[in-house]
């Protein structure tokens, strides 16, 4: 896979036809990220509109995003939100996708099959069940609520990714521990999970951006401002800024930004983790 | 011996228990999870999609009776006014999915796997908008469209002169508004189509090669079949997903000028109409949940179709 001739056997239709589809990919990603940034510093975005380039680079409206809308509270929700539901999911999933990958049992199966299903079933459609669910547990308008119900959801996605991973691992190594004299949980434990790891850590950053960016949800089992996650926040601003658009665009940033930074960090990681075949069909 | 051979089966009956209790503590609490969050809700959204339920009895459900089991349904097929738009949208975008993102993100995934300079950076920046939530992108487009301030109205105004509206309220391109605030943002499905890409042999490209395919030809008879399995897992996600698209109807329109989806009248039903009528919601989510399934069925239909053909043709001769 080093050092090979292709280079020289990509034809110039080719190349100019990827060089569209780079380009197109350029212009869709870049476009409303980097208007949105432009407008953030314009002082009236209503006297300069479009793509005209802002006077003079005005700043305000970050200053008042951190200053009155106390934008870090609303990261730090999203961070114990996102954070906790992910640790829960993480140790369920890997515990039971280690049985569905690595034992034979009765009903295997079923339980694989139902596992697989709720990438299917449309959350969309159970809104009313589980809110009625969450008022009857009285957790309606905590932040419980939402942790229960991203705990719970994407369920399918991270048992792919983590059993996959677990059925790379040589089965020896199991068996040495077992000879060792290791239970079963203990095999898993020190053994298995250890191992595992890279691969859970691929499904819980997958998850961790799902549930961060989470708006449905977020915004129907929680309406109390201070407990509110990043995404439902967003619902507030047209109203919450009315006329003043310079502070609706810098509050945007700010708010895009952080998923970005984490992005940039975890890039290579993250790149790896989709394109290596981790989830496959 | 007798005793040893006692206390050895014994051994192993324990042995086998602690196997048994091992795997059902393992699997016991994702099982919970499933039960508590999709097989509970599924059951009763089946159920009470034929009792009678509303704001007017909000703790007790009634049955119809198995005269007017169908009620409800015959309510929200013939009198709901938004259901057929509801339905047509969420199907078109669905069928969008399937036909027009899939195959985008295909060719960028191509694009993406040719040994260029600056492919690794475009790639890296393409994956950008998808780390956003479809919330912020909805609120970023919502702006874009601005007949204020935006970038969409002055385009316009190049091919129509004095063009003031705004395009989310004109009945129409609000709809395609709406599809253009998500449908490019294909940066996760790219990935995971040029992770099966990378994955050919190079061995079967050098074959190819030889035959005389190669680039953009290559792409179509070899590579395209070799990750067809792929495509058709990728198509049934985009097509499901888009027919459940709620957050961009919320942001943009609020179903104004006809964007109505499947999503957004189930959740007006069950939880913002001051009305609020659970019973009728419900049906909209068994049709929903049904309207899944036919779509996961229609895409694997439309894949041994079209790619038992170009089997047929002796190109891609796997499996």
């Amino acid at each position: 896979m080093k050092k090979q001739k292709p280079i020289k056997t990509i034809s110039t239709a080719t190349r100019i036809f990827t060089y569209i589809c780079l380009a197109w990919a350029l212009l869709v990603s870049l476009v409303p990220i980097v208007w949105l940034v432009m407008s953030s510093f314009k002082e009236d975005p209503l006297a300069r509109p479009g793509f005209m380039l802002p006077e003079s680079i005005c700043l305000d409206g970050y200053i008042s995003t951190f200053r009155d809308l106390h934008v870090m509270r609303y990261f730090g929700n999203s961070m114990w939100i996102a954070g906790v539901s992910v640790i829960v999911s993480m140790l369920m999933i890997s515990m039971s996708a280690y049985v569905v990958a690595r034992m034979e049992f009765k009903g295997k199966k079923i339980v694989s099959m139902m596992l697989y299903s709720t990438m299917f079933i449309p959350a969309t459609a159970l809104t009313y069940p589980v809110y009625n669910l969450v008022n009857r547990l009285n957790i309606y308008d905590t932040r419980a609520a939402l942790i229960m119900i991203y705990a719970c959801s994407g369920i399918a996605v991270s048992f792919i990714v983590i059993r996959n991973y677990y059925g790379n691992i040589p089965k020896e190594l199991e068996e040495a521990a077992r000879i060792d004299g290791c239970g079963y949980v203990q095999t898993w434990w020190r053994v298995i999970f250890p191992i595992a790891r890279p691969g859970i850590l691929t499904a819980a950053v997958l998850a961790f951006f799902n549930n961060w960016n989470e708006y449905y949800w977020a915004s129907l089992v929680i309406i109390d401002r201070n407990k509110m996650t990043v995404p439902a926040l967003l619902s507030t601003f047209t109203t919450a800024f009315r006329t003043n658009y310079n502070g609706l665009f810098s509050a945007m940033v700010v708010i895009i930004l952080p998923p970005i930074i984490l992005y940039c960090v975890f890039n290579k990681f993250f790149v790896e983790a989709l394109s290596g075949g981790a989830v496959k069909g | 011996m007798k005793t040893t051979n006692t206390a050895d089966t014994g051994a192993k009956g324990r042995q086998a228990w602690r196997r048994r209790g091992f795997i059902f503590a393992f699997l016991a609490p994702t099982v919970i999870a499933f039960t508590v969050f999709y097989l509970y809700p599924i059951i009763t959204v089946v159920l009470t999609s034929f009792c009678k339920w509303d704001y007017t009895n909000i703790t007790s459900p009634e049955f119809l009776g198995f005269k007017d089991m169908f009620n409800n349904y015959k309510y929200i097929f013939s009198t709901y006014p938004y259901f057929w738009e509801a339905l047509r949208n969420s199907s078109l975008w669905a069928f969008l999915g399937v036909f027009l993102q899939i195959p985008v993100a295909t060719l960028i995934a191509l694009a993406f796997s040719r040994k260029m300079r600056g492919v690794k950076l475009v790639r890296n920046i393409y994956i950008i908008p998808n780390m956003i939530s479809s919330a912020a992108m909805g609120m970023i487009f919502l702006q874009l469209y601005s007949p204020l301030y935006g970038i969409v109205n002055p385009i316009i105004q190049v091919f129509e002169e004095g063009f003031t509206e705004n395009i989310l309220l004109l009945k129409g391109p609000a709809f395609w508004a709406l599809t253009g605030a998500y449908i490019f943002f294909t940066g996760t499905t790219t990935l995971l189509i040029l992770g099966n890409i990378m994955a050919v042999p190079q061995e079967v490209r050098e074959a190819a090669m030889l035959d005389g395919a190669s680039g953009l030809k290559q792409d179509w008879y070899i590579v395209l079949p070799m990750i067809k399995d792929t495509l058709r897992t990728v198509s049934i996600l985009a097509a499901t997903g888009s027919f459940l698209i709620y957050n961009e109807v919320y942001f943009l329109t609020k179903g104004a000028a006809g964007t109505y989806s499947i999503s957004y009248i189930i959740r007006e039903l069950a939880i913002t109409s001051p009305r609020t009528q659970f019973g009728r919601a419900n049906t909209v989510a068994v049709v929903q949940i049904l309207a899944g399934l036919v779509i996961i069925v229609l895409v694997n239909l439309l894949y041994s179709i079209s790619f038992r053909r170009k089997h047929g043709s002796g190109e891609g001769g796997r499996k």
